[in-house]
C-alpha cells in the first residue's frame, strides 16, 4: 500500500482497486500459492504439496514439509458465492472428525464482514460465526444467545483435524485436537470449542437444502433424513402442521357434508292396519325416486297401536327396471304387564331399517306385514308363561278375545333417502386422519434418529 | 491544527491536537515526535505490510450521534499472528482505538486504572502471569481474562498519541458476558494501561470511505 495519492497538489488518478489476492510462490515447492487475506492470514497450507507457511514470517517460513498429493475441496480455494445476501470466498479448508463422523469445514471470507465457515457433513451445509458475547446460563438450565435457548446435546467430545488446505487466521495443524460442546435448538446449532485455554462460541445455523451448493456451484444433494444432525429442524413438522390442519379441515367438511346429506328426505309413505292373527298383507309403495349414485335408504314403520302383540314386516325394495330386489325385514312390536317388581314394558312399536349404497333408480317398495296378538299377556311373567307353547288356548287372555278377524292395528310405512351412517362417518374420518397419523409416525421416528446418537453412542456412519 | 515540515524529508506534517505528539511522515515514514514547538525524528517506522484490511485513514464512522474519523494506526505482531488498532478522533475532541483483529472489529476507550479492580492489573504492575480465566471489573462490567500475550509494533502510520517505534508489552484481552471486551497492556518501565469497550460491525459503526477491492461489492450502511 502506498501513500503517494495523498501527495498535495497533484490530482490523484484513481487507480483501480486492488485485489485481496496476492500470488506468492511456496518455499518448498515453488508452486504458485494465492494469499487471500494478507496481514490476517497465519497459516498457509499449499496446495501443491501440502507444506504449512508461517504468513506471519516475510518468507513465509515453512513449518511443516510435505509432499504428498492433496485432495481437493468439493468447492475450490477461491471460489466465490452470496449466500443469504453476502459475498463470502472460500479462503481455507479442512477436515475434521470425532472418530466416529468426518465432515468438512470450509472458512469464508469478506473484507468487510470478516470471517464465516461453511460446515459440511456430507449431507448439509452450515453457516458458521464466531459470537462476540459469550451466552448466558439464566437458570442454570441450556443457554441464552442471540435470544435463542439451547439445551445441551451430549457429552463433550474430542475434534481431530484430519486434512488442511488453504489459509487460516490461526496456527492449524493436522492431528490437532480440540474439546467440543454441542447446545441444540431447532435449526441452530452452538458448538463450544475448548483448546489450549482458549474457549471460541460458534453459532451454526443449518442452511437450506441446496443453498449453499447453488452459492458456490457444488454438485446439489439428495435430500435424505435417515441420519439427521442434532441441531435438525424436523423436515415432517411443518409437513405435519398442514396435515393436521388439512385433516381437520376435512374432518369438519365431512361432518356439514354429512350433515347436509343427513337432513333425511321423505320420500314415500303409506298407512294401512294390519290385523291382528289375520293373513298377511301385502303393501306397494310405488315409484320411490332415488338420486343417481348411492343413497341410504331408511325404511320406518310405526305401529303405535301396538299392544302385547307384534307386526313383522318383510321389505322388498325392487329396482322397477332390473327387478333387482333388495330384501329386509322388521319387526314392531309391544309387551306389557306387571309381576313382582312392578309394571313392566318393552318393545319397539317404531322399527327403523338402513339400506346402504342403494343405486339410483326408480323402485317399488313390497311389504309384507302380519301382525300377531301375544297371548301371555297378563299378570303372570311372560317368559314362563306355558301358554306361548299351547299357542290358542286362552283365547280370553286378551282384549284380542273379542275375534281374531277383527282387531286392528294401523302401521305407517314410510321411505326416507339421505343419511349417513356413522360407521360410515368413522369409515371417513380414519381414511382423513390416515396422512397426519403417517406423518405423525415418521416425525416422531426422526426426532429419535436425530437423539440417537444420545442413547445409543454409537453411529453406524 | 499545527502546520510543520517532517525535520527528516521536509515535507509538510500537521499535529491538530497537543494530545497527539506523534505524526509518521506521510513520505518518509519518519516517526515524528512533537514537544511543544520544537519537532524531532525518532527513527524510521517500517511498512506496513499490504494487509486486507477494508479500514484506511481517513475512514468515518459513528457511535450514536458521536462521529469519528480513524487518523493514525499501530500494527501490532504476537507469536501467532497480528493486528490493527486505529486511532479513532471523536468530533469531540476525544480518543478511541477501533481494534482490527481476524476480521473483526473492537472500538475500545482508555479508562482510568482507577476504575478498574482486578488481579489482572495487580499481576501485571508486579511482572507476574496473568492465567487466563482472572477476572475484573472495569467500569462496573466484569470481565475474564482470554487470551495473554506479549505483542511488538511493527509498524504504524498517522497521527498516534505515543511513540509506537519498538514498542512491546504483555498484553491481555477480556471477555464478558455480554458484548464489552476489554484490553490491558503494560510496556516495560510504563504503567498499565486499560480500554474497555465493545465488539461492532462496520454496519454498527455505519463506516464511510472504506478501502474498495477489486470484485468485491462495497457496502453501503445507512448513515
Amino acid at each position: 500500500m502506498s501513500d503517494d495519492t495523498l501527495a498535495p497538489g497533484v490530482t490523484p488518478v484513481p487507480a483501480p482497486p486492488p485485489s485481496t489476492v496476492k500470488p506468492v510462490n511456496c518455499p518448498n515447492c515453488g508452486g504458485t500459492v494465492d494469499i487471500r487475506v494478507a496481514g490476517t492470514t497465519v497459516s498457509v497450507i499449499c496446495g501443491h504439496c501440502g507444506s504449512t507457511l508461517d504468513a506471519t514470517s516475510p518468507e513465509l517460513q515453512v513449518i511443516a514439509r510435505a509432499d504428498k498429493a492433496l485432495r481437493t475441496p468439493e468447492i475450490p480455494l477461491g471460489t466465490r458465492g452470496v449466500l443469504r445476501g453476502k459475498t463470502w470466498e472460500v479462503v481455507g479448508y479442512q477436515e475434521r472428525t470425532d472418530e466416529e463422523v468426518r465432515w468438512a469445514e470450509y472458512l469464508l471470507f469478506n473484507p468487510y464482514e470478516g470471517y464465516a465457515f461453511l460446515v459440511d457433513d456430507g449431507r448439509r451445509f452450515n453457516l458458521g460465526l464466531l459470537l462476540d458475547k459469550l451466552p448466558t446460563s439464566p437458570w442454570g438450565l441450556g443457554l441464552q444467545a442471540d435470544g435463542l435457548s439451547f439445551s445441551r446435546f451430549g457429552d463433550p467430545y474430542p475434534v481431530r483435524t484430519t486434512f488442511v488446505v488453504g489459509e487460516f487466521y490461526w496456527r492449524v495443524a493436522v492431528g490437532e485436537t480440540v474439546k467440543e460442546t454441542d447446545y441444540v435448538t431447532p435449526g441452530t446449532m452452538l458448538a463450544c470449542e475448548d483448546a489450549q485455554g482458549e474457549r471460541t462460541w460458534t453459532r451454526l445455523d443449518m442452511l437450506d437444502w441446496g443453498e449453499a451448493e447453488t452459492a458456490f456451484g457444488a454438485p446439489g444433494r439428495r435430500r435424505e433424513y435417515s441420519h439427521p444432525a442434532p441441531h435438525e429442524r424436523s423436515p415432517f413438522k411443518s409437513q405435519l402442521f398442514e396435515a393436521w390442519v388439512i385433516g381437520l379441515i376435512a374432518a369438519v367438511t365431512l361432518f356439514i357434508v354429512s350433515g347436509m346429506a343427513g337432513s333425511q328426505q321423505r320420500i314415500a309413505g303409506t298407512t294401512t292396519d294390519a290385523i291382528l292373527d289375520g293373513p298377511e298383507k301385502t303393501l306397494v309403495i310405488k315409484d320411490v325416486v332415488l338420486p343417481p349414485g348411492r343413497s341410504r335408504v331408511e325404511i320406518d314403520a310405526d305401529a303405535s297401536g301396538l299392544d302385547n302383540s307384534w307386526v313383522d314386516l318383510d321389505y322388498s325394495l325392487t329396482d322397477q327396471k332390473t327387478q333387482d330386489s333388495i330384501d329386509s325385514y322388521g319387526t314392531a312390536e309391544f309387551y306389557s304387564g306387571s309381576d313382582s317388581d312392578g309394571p313392566w314394558s318393552e318393545g319397539d312399536q317404531r322399527p327403523s331399517v338402513s339400506l346402504s349404497s342403494i343405486p339410483g333408480g326408480t323402485y317399488d317398495l313390497i311389504v309384507t306385514l302380519s301382525a300377531h296378538k301375544w297371548n301371555g299377556a297378563g299378570s303372570s311373567a311372560p317368559a314362563t308363561d306355558a301358554s306361548l307353547m299351547g299357542g290358542h288356548g286362552f283365547a280370553d287372555g286378551g282384549w284380542g278375545g273379542t275375534g281374531a278377524g277383527g282387531v286392528t292395528v294401523p302401521v305407517t310405512v314410510t321411505v326416507d333417502r339421505g343419511g349417513i351412517f356413522g360407521g360410515n362417518i368413522v369409515l371417513g374420518l380414519i381414511v382423513i386422519l390416515i396422512w397426519p397419523i403417517i406423518v405423525l409416525f415418521r416425525h416422531l421416528g426422526f426426532e429419535k434418529r436425530r437423539k440417537a446418537v444420545l442413547s445409543s453412542g454409537d453411529d453406524d456412519d | 491544527m499545527l502546520r510543520a515540515s517532517c525535520p527528516n524529508c521536509g515535507a509538510p506534517i500537521a499535529f491538530r491536537s497537543a494530545d497527539l505528539p506523534v505524526k509518521v511522515c506521510d513520505y518518509c515514514h519518519s516517526s515524528v515526535l512533537r514537544t511543544g514547538g520544537n519537532l524531532a525524528a525518532m527513527g524510521k517506522v517500517a511498512d506496513l505490510p499490504d494487509d486486507v484490511s477494508p479500514l484506511q485513514l481517513g475512514v468515518r464512522g459513528r457511535v450514536g450521534a458521536r462521529g469519528f474519523e480513524l487518523i493514525g494506526r499501530v500494527r501490532w505482531r504476537y507469536a501467532d499472528g497480528a493486528w490493527n488498532e486505529w486511532l479513532a478522533w471523536f468530533d469531540d475532541g476525544s480518543t478511541g482505538w477501533l481494534g482490527e483483529s481476524m476480521g473483526r472489529y473492537m472500538l475500545l476507550r482508555q479508562v482510568d486504572p482507577a476504575h478498574v479492580q482486578s488481579m489482572v492489573v495487580d499481576r501485571m504492575r508486579a511482572g507476574m502471569d496473568v492465567p487466563t480465566g482472572t477476572q475484573a471489573m472495569i467500569e462496573n462490567v466484569e470481565y475474564w481474562a482470554s487470551d495473554v500475550k506479549q505483542v511488538s509494533c511493527v509498524a504504524s502510520e498517522g497521527e498516534l498519541p505515543f511513540n509506537a517505534l519498538g514498542l512491546s508489552a504483555s498484553s491481555v484481552d477480556l471477555m464478558s458476558a455480554d458484548e464489552h471486551c476489554a484490553s490491558i497492556q503494560k510496556a516495560a518501565g510504563e504503567d498499565v494501561e486499560i480500554y474497555a469497550g465493545q465488539y461492532v460491525s462496520l454496519a454498527d459503526i455505519a463506516a464511510t470511505g472504506l478501502r474498495a477491492f477489486e470484485g468485491w461489492p462495497m457496502p453501503s450502511y445507512p448513515a
